[in-house]
């Protein structure tokens, strides 16, 4: 489809009356303070693309680059315009006509292939553990590499060394009786970087009566690309990964990871493929996609109980944007802290403003994505708590890196690391283990 | 001077960091929220980003002497295109400079510059048991300077009145560079009648006659308590009498709006789930005060209301009062998303007409709206007269373009006809300025005599206001 016929570009750059609403809910806006950073002027420019008034170049690409896609102005905005999916198109056009062998890359080989990512993921990993990673940055060779790279391998640390899938079986059969079978989406980043997310949500899912299928052979969701202007490569992404899960006969498929399940939501399944063979059964498969903390509150209602532990641990928790501004999903991962017996919870001001990591962001746009991670590690440490929850590996890392560069004495999990500690102490107390 | 030497010159001045110079940096300051920038965006020669007087002084002396025009702007969430380089110039963006320099609470007042956000400035005053009361609905986004600039006001002008009374002394940037302070160089008092009044001068005057670089804002103490009525009526001209009998009872509510058959339609269609009355007009009044007197003063309303109103409700209960005013505070996104294939347009939205010319003037835009073809919603600030209609078109449409803006001229001259004005809160911009003949007559070349005396090389904001 042409640019200019894709449905946000056709249908919605016309309604941008310039109101400025988006300015005030920005927070790359925030750090920037000028016009150039504000979301109205976004979609400024990709009227002007459309228009061919600007071409589609590197200097408009950076531009739109700037865009966290956290997708604050989209919900905010009151003519309904959703920017993010208009910035999204616009970096596919340039990106068609402007291709890099880098970003190819990256993206087309790296992050479409389970077996590079690990490969690469595995190197990092020796690298940190070697004790080179040291060294390297001592000697600075670690600035040697392009841009703000140098600050990636920081922000990435603690590579666990073995993946989640390494260690999940395909098929997880439920506890007792069982009620659901549920096709469980590992996303990359919980799988290369927070295997013990994955091992908890499985845990927790057969405890409560699910089968899980983890399918072998599953794709990244595409998120990546399409923040990188590769909308074909994530389009086919989709398709792959549609096919695979249709092959089993799943009452739900769920995951952990907030920008998993946003973008294989129904709204963004329809941006990606609408007008395309397969919508109909992408949007079959979409409408089945649930986030994790919704499927155990909603559907599953789960009970924990345990015994009130003498000291309470005090929890915050930071809404992923791709949770509470892409779906709306913002009680349910609260609900399910406050089930979880020995927790305090403490809402953290601002929780649903963006961390700045939003994928790569925060390393290609190292500055502006810590001036918002110190924000709201603020906000975070306001509340005293002992335990970030997030839902989201790229918050997750994010976080973790901003706690480090604070020398706060915090944690940050998944709620669902919570409710699986509960059911590991439960266990415990009943085999005195 | 070129645009290459502007921007070559503006560097050395400022240095990099402040000045923006690239052709894509200079697009995004090429529009504001008025329909003529989104028909005819214009780029300005360079924007700086000023952090100090000093700064403001700077670009100013070097725009005086090589005759270059100056524009300052705030957000940029203005409707008439005032702060847009129309032919073209250097655009000052005063936003970025938000520092509340002191909030001076044992004498009622606070001191800041023009980039401070009104809402981020409540939230300060706040703490001290105080607040600036005009409210405009782009609280969240708008800049106080801007807010001065254009003398803007909001829901509760019927009681607080506009940004004016409560500007207290500006420092200023005079376009040869000079800074004066108005309202007393070392004035810390409410009132002051000492010498000609050039603080009212400037505000409302659009960035025509100087650069506005600090901002001094009487405050008043926070209401304890509030309540919200609504009033539905059969007929249109019960409206406003029942505005002026609660006048006439010894009543000045903070805001009285209005929606009338097409706001209210806009509503239900956009958001069935709110399920307004269907009426030809509703009348929302919000009172604050102590909590006796609030009580009272919805009895009176109450009373009133009721001789004329099919129905009335009052509520002081938090919850209640949000749900009451839902239908208000949403028809301006109503009015956006009610055609799917079209826009709200932001032009000829702001006129003001007496009180007793309020009920005419809504029918006589739903008639025009008819007779051009073109959808528009009303809503407005009946408690002072001041009408908004939004039109509801394609944009890129070129006929429903051209209709558009006839239907817009003959709203202006409809409000200069009943004895009203084009704007009651909006400003005059690039867009207005046709009618300052017709509404000022002589007094417009009085207007130009004051403009010359200050910027006699008619370098500040050309194109603007007169």
């Amino acid at each position: 489809m042409k640019f200019k016929d894709l449905p946000p570009v056709k249908e919605q750059l016309m309604k941008c009356v310039r109101c400025g609403k988006c300015r005030s809910v920005c927070p790359v806006f925030a750090e920037i303070k000028n016009e150039t950073a504000a979301p109205r002027g976004h979609v400024f420019i990709v009227q002007a693309l459309r228009d061919g008034k600007v071409a589609p170049n590197d200097k408009v690409w950076e531009k739109l680059n700037m865009c966290l896609l956290c997708e604050a102005c989209s919900i905010n905005c009151p003519s309904g315009i959703d920017v993010h999916e208009l910035n999204a198109a616009a970096r596919s056009y340039i990106y068609e006509n402007n291709p890099s062998i880098g970003r190819e890359l990256i993206f087309d080989v790296l992050w479409t292939n389970q077996f590079l990512l690990k490969t690469t993921a595995r190197v990092m990993w020796g690298f940190q553990k070697s004790g080179l990673q040291a060294l390297a940055r001592n000697l600075g060779l670690t600035k040697m590499l392009p841009g703000d790279l140098s600050q990636a391998e920081k922000i990435m640390s603690n590579i666990p060394y073995a993946s989640a899938r390494s260690t999940l079986r395909e098929v997880n059969p439920a506890k007792g009786d069982k009620k659901y079978t549920v096709g469980y989406f590992l996303g990359c980043g919980t799988d290369l970087f927070f295997p013990n997310v994955a091992k908890a949500a499985v845990d927790v899912l057969t405890h409560n009566g699910c089968e899980v299928i983890i399918p072998a052979d599953t794709k990244c969701c595409g998120l990546p690309h399409i923040a990188n202007g590769k909308m074909d490569t994530a389009r086919q992404l989709a398709v792959h990964n549609i096919k695979i899960f249709d092959s089993y006969d799943l009452d739900f498929i769920v995951t952990d990871c907030a920008s998993c399940s946003a973008t294989l939501s129904p709204k963004n399944m329809e941006f990606l493929l609408s007008g395309l063979k397969i919508e109909d059964q992408a949007m079959a498969f979409a409408h089945k996609v649930i986030d994790l903390n919704k499927l155990l509150v909603d559907i599953l209602n789960i009970d924990l109980q345990g015994e009130e532990p003498a000291r309470k641990v005090k929890v915050t928790y930071h809404d992923p944007c791709h949770l509470a501004n892409a779906q709306g999903i913002k009680e349910q991962p609260r609900e399910l802290l406050r089930r979880v017996p020995g927790v305090e919870y403490i809402e953290m001001r601002d929780s649903n403003r963006c961390c700045g990591g939003s994928g790569t962001y925060s390393v290609t746009h190292y500055g502006i994505s810590m001036k918002i991670l110190d924000k709201k590690i603020d906000r975070a440490m306001e509340t005293g708590a002992e335990k970030i929850a997030t839902c989201c590996p790229s918050c997750m890392m994010q976080l973790r890196y901003g706690i480090n560069r604070h020398n706060w004495d915090c944690q940050v999990v998944h709620p669902v690391e919570l409710v699986n500690q509960v059911y590991k102490d439960n266990i415990a107390l009943y085999t005195g283990n | 001077m070129g645009t290459a030497t502007i921007k070559k010159e503006l560097i050395k001045i400022l240095g990099e960091k402040k000045v923006l110079t690239d052709d894509l940096d200079l697009m995004y300051y090429s529009y504001d929220s008025s329909f003529l920038t989104r028909l005819e965006p214009s780029n300005p020669d360079a924007v700086v980003i000023p952090a100090s007087t000093e700064d403001v002084q700077k670009t100013v002396r070097f725009a005086y002497e090589n005759n270059i025009n100056i524009i300052p702007r705030g957000a940029g969430t203005g409707e008439t295109g005032g702060c847009i380089a129309v032919n073209g110039g250097i655009v000052l963006d005063l936003s970025a400079w938000d520092e509340i320099v002191e909030i001076d609470a044992e004498n009622m007042q606070v001191i800041v510059r023009p980039g401070v956000i009104h809402a981020n400035l409540n939230e300060q005053l706040a703490k001290f048991n105080l607040f600036f009361p005009p409210d405009p609905g782009s609280s969240k986004m708008c800049t106080i300077g801007g807010m001065v600039a254009n003398n803007a006001s909001g829901l509760r002008a019927v009681k607080y009145w506009s940004t004016e009374p409560y500007v207290l002394g500006l420092e200023v940037v005079m376009p040869n560079g000079d800074i004066i302070i108005t309202g007393g160089m070392k004035a810390r008092t409410i009132k002051n009648v000492s010498g000609l009044n050039l603080t009212k001068l400037m505000v409302g005057s659009e960035g025509t006659l100087g650069i506005i670089t600090q901002i001094r804002l009487r405050c008043f103490p926070v209401p304890k308590a509030r309540g919200i009525a609504m009033a539905v009526f059969d007929n249109l001209d019960d409206a406003p009498a029942t505005v002026l009998d609660v006048y006439q009872n010894g009543v000045l509510p903070s805001g009285i709006e209005i929606l009338d058959s097409s706001a209210i339609k806009a509503v239900n269609e956009f958001k069935p789930e709110i399920n307004l009355p269907e009426a030809e007009a509703i009348l929302l009044f919000e009172v604050d005060g102590n909590p006796p007197s609030v009580e009272y003063e919805g009895e009176i309303i109450r009373n009133v209301a009721v001789k004329r109103a099919r129905s009335f409700e009052w509520s002081t209960d938090k919850k209640r009062m949000a749900e009451l005013w839902e239908g208000r505070s949403i028809t301006a996104t109503a009015a956006a998303r009610v055609r799917p294939d079209g826009s709200r347009i932001f032009a000829g939205e702001d006129i003001s007409v007496p009180l007793s010319k309020v009920a005419d003037t809504l029918r006589a835009i739903r008639n025009l709206g008819e007779k051009y073809g073109i959808r528009v919603v009303n809503y407005g600030h009946i408690g002072d007269g001041n009408v908004h209609t939004a039109p509801v078109i394609n944009p890129e449409n070129p006929d429903e373009v051209e209709k558009v803006l006839q239907l817009v001229h003959e709203i202006h001259l409809l409000a200069i006809e009943v004895g009203g004005t084009t704007t009651g809160e909006h400003g005059v911009g690039a867009v207005r300025r046709c009618y300052a003949e017709a509404e000022h007559g002589k007094a417009v070349e009085y207007m130009r005599k004051i403009k010359e005396a200050c910027d006699p090389k008619g370098i500040m904001n050309p194109g603007k206001v007169f």
